[in-house]
């Protein structure tokens, strides 16, 4: 299966992340970890989950995208070497 | 004013001008808002039969549906309604009322997470946690509920918010984005258009939420594709149109399945792949290249790799896709399979055939009738057998195959359209699941007229069971049905039973010209079948036309 790490900016409200794990566990992805910090400003919050799955990460990325709390997505893919590479920069 | 009477003035400025509930403790407040008028409101019988007349009355016209709710078994009540809307893609903003603020989290009377379970059955949800909120939180309901793929949104208003003083501020109208369209996608599209030899458009109904009826219908005829649609898309298409091939699918014209399945272009407006359509998606267009577009960036390359994807407002991209294409003997090739084909109504014996009456009243119903349907067999009959000019004259409940929608569909579609005849069809198993809601109709006075085609059975269930578990009818046999006619008439409704073939054609002109509402209860055979079938996990060219 291939790990990617997805980070949601996304508006604060008290259900978000109920609403992302939703997505995440419906869609087929399994959930290794997770972290969540408002961002400086407390306008926003900044979710990042490790995934996996056979399915293609699009998959997910786009009804992260449809949920309307969401302002923006990004990934990452995780293979062997990125993941060390990512945790070197950690 | 207090939060609730907010709330009604807020609809009223939303241009809302029906709503559908049926009112509880925690949201009495706005039931007393709605007791000084403004906003006519329809008591149903539950709060699912008011969910789909909301969903009936969006479906029926291109308004925002609204239904209202209590806390609890209430706001439960409604989740079926919402999930059929969001697997149909219908603008409904359903209002429920919440215990109070304080009360919240410690398991009061009428208490239940609603906001917690609205997040797998709608587009989205709000709990309103500060009165002041109110005024931006229905605003930007009713622009989610209609843009974009249009979807049910919830709104879930504790007591004491609905009680508390709100300052009238000015209700706020948010305006929807369109993006413009990616030019390197279209003139991709335009030369894979142009280098089809067999293409086929296959539309689903997001062509109706877009609104584009017109420019589809412009579209179709300037290319001249054979065209398919999926059971949503019924009545996008002129049935009349020579290249119109009629629904894809498990229960597809056989003609739509072998073009489909033969095509080397598959140009797919609003629909998305759905299993019920392509059978085994392996192998379902195996030759075709695929133009997708969508207003939903998630329904692109969901289930079907596609070549070009455009995530586009129909009204926008179609009249720039147009264009002639030079495809005769593609279309003749189809035009044959579309005669060679055609539904046949030949039915030994005097039992009526189902089919064949469905076609009869189709043609007698007068212009811009709406047929809603339950689910089952009768289900894909009038799919098969009924001719629509519009998609919004046929209203099913396509993705969630809900049954014991059909009832207060109807209920929706003649409060929104008064003017023109409601017809229900339904299935003795499917009229039972909401038949409550024939007191809405005496309530309400409402016309509607309804065919209920009553085998004794689960009809559709008992098929399969028939068909692939060796039939072994497993609480599928109904013999102990109610008496449907004694039952109309409780709630003042005349209605007739009718058996025999001789009997449908004076039985139907009696329907129609009933002042009231009336129930025409039809006894049809156990054993007859939908077909075509695409049995499970095989590609549709190999469907079933009997029993094997």
């Amino acid at each position: 299966m291939k790990q990617h790490q997805v980070t949601i900016f996304a508006q604060p409200r008290p259900e978000l992340l109920e609403r992302v794990l939703r997505v995440v566990r419906h869609r087929g992805f399994q959930l290794s970890a997770i972290n969540m910090a408002p961002q400086s400003d407390c306008q926003e919050l900044r979710i990042t989950v490790t995934v996996a799955s056979e399915r293609p990460i699009q998959l997910l990325l786009s009804q992260l995208t449809k949920l309307i709390d969401v302002l923006q997505v990004d990934t990452q893919a995780l293979d062997v070497a990125s993941q060390e590479a990512f945790q070197i920069r950690a | 004013m207090n939060g609730a009477q907010y709330i009604v003035n807020a609809l009223h400025q939303q241009g809302v001008t029906q709503v559908f509930g049926y009112p509880g403790g925690a949201i009495m407040p706005v039931y007393d808002a709605l007791y000084d008028g403004g906003i006519p409101h329809l008591l149903c019988r539950h709060e699912q039969g008011a969910a789909m007349a909301a969903i009936g009355y969006a479906r029926s016209t291109r308004q925002v549906g609204v239904c209202i709710a209590t806390s609890g078994p209430g706001a439960t009540n409604l989740i079926t309604g919402l999930a059929d809307a969001l697997l149909d893609s219908v603008p409904v903003v359903a209002i429920t009322g919440q215990v109070g603020r304080d009360f919240i989290g410690t398991d009061a009377f009428q208490e239940i997470d609603v906001l917690g379970m609205s997040l797998s059955c709608t587009k989205h949800s709000f709990m309103v946690t500060d009165p002041e909120e109110l005024g931006a939180v229905i605003a930007e309901a009713f622009q989610i509920a209609r843009s974009g793929r249009p979807g049910p949104v919830l709104i879930d208003v504790p007591k004491d918010v609905q009680m508390a003083l709100v300052e009238a501020k000015p209700v706020m109208h948010l305006v929807d984005e369109t993006a413009p369209l990616c030019d390197l996608a279209l003139a991709e599209a335009r030369r894979l258009l142009a280098a089809a030899s067999k293409p086929v458009l296959y539309v689903g109904g997001g062509v109706v939420l877009a609104d584009a009826v017109d420019e589809l219908r412009s579209f179709a005829a300037i290319t001249g594709m054979p065209a398919v649609t999926t059971l949503k898309g019924i009545g996008t298409l002129d049935p009349a149109s020579p290249w119109f091939l009629g629904m894809l699918g498990m229960h597809g014209t056989k003609a739509a399945n072998l073009a489909v399945q033969e095509s080397d272009l598959l140009l797919v407006v609003g629909a998305r792949f759905d299993d019920r359509v392509t059978g085994k998606l392996a192998a379902f267009a195996p030759h075709a290249k695929v133009i997708h577009l969508d207003v939903d960036a998630a329904e692109l390359g969901k289930r079907r790799a596609v070549h070009v994807s455009l995530q586009a407002d129909f009204k926008q991209v179609l009249p720039v896709l147009a264009m002639p294409l030079q495809v005769t003997a593609w279309q003749d090739h189809c035009l044959t399979m579309r005669e060679q084909f055609a539904w046949r109504y030949d039915h030994p014996g005097d039992t009526i055939y189902a089919p064949l009456l469905l076609k009869q009243l189709s043609d007698t119903l007068p212009e811009n009738t709406v047929v809603t349907s339950d689910v089952g067999q009768h289900q894909m009959w009038v799919a098969q057998h009924m001719q629509f000019q519009s998609p919004r004259n046929h209203i099913s409940s396509s993705g969630l195959g809900t049954m014991g929608f059909g009832l207060p569909a109807a209920v929706g579609a003649k409060v929104a359209r008064p003017q023109d005849e409601v017809v229900l069809v339904s299935g003795d198993g499917s009229f039972m699941m909401n038949v409550q809601e024939l007191g809405t109709l005496r309530r309400a006075q409402l016309p509607v007229k309804m065919v209920l085609l009553d085998n004794q059975r689960l009809g559709m269930v008992r098929q399969w069971q028939e068909l692939f578990f060796d039939g072994r009818f497993s609480e599928t046999i109904l013999t102990d049905n109610p008496d449907f006619v004694c039952m109309a008439s409780a709630f003042g409704i005349p209605g007739e039973t009718i058996s025999r073939k001789e009997e449908v054609a004076p039985a139907l002109a009696r329907l129609l010209a009933s002042p009231t509402a009336y129930l025409l209860h039809v006894s049809i055979s156990a054993d007859d079948n939908v077909w075509p079938l695409v049995p499970p996990g095989v590609a549709n060219e190999h469907m079933l036309e009997a029993k094997p």
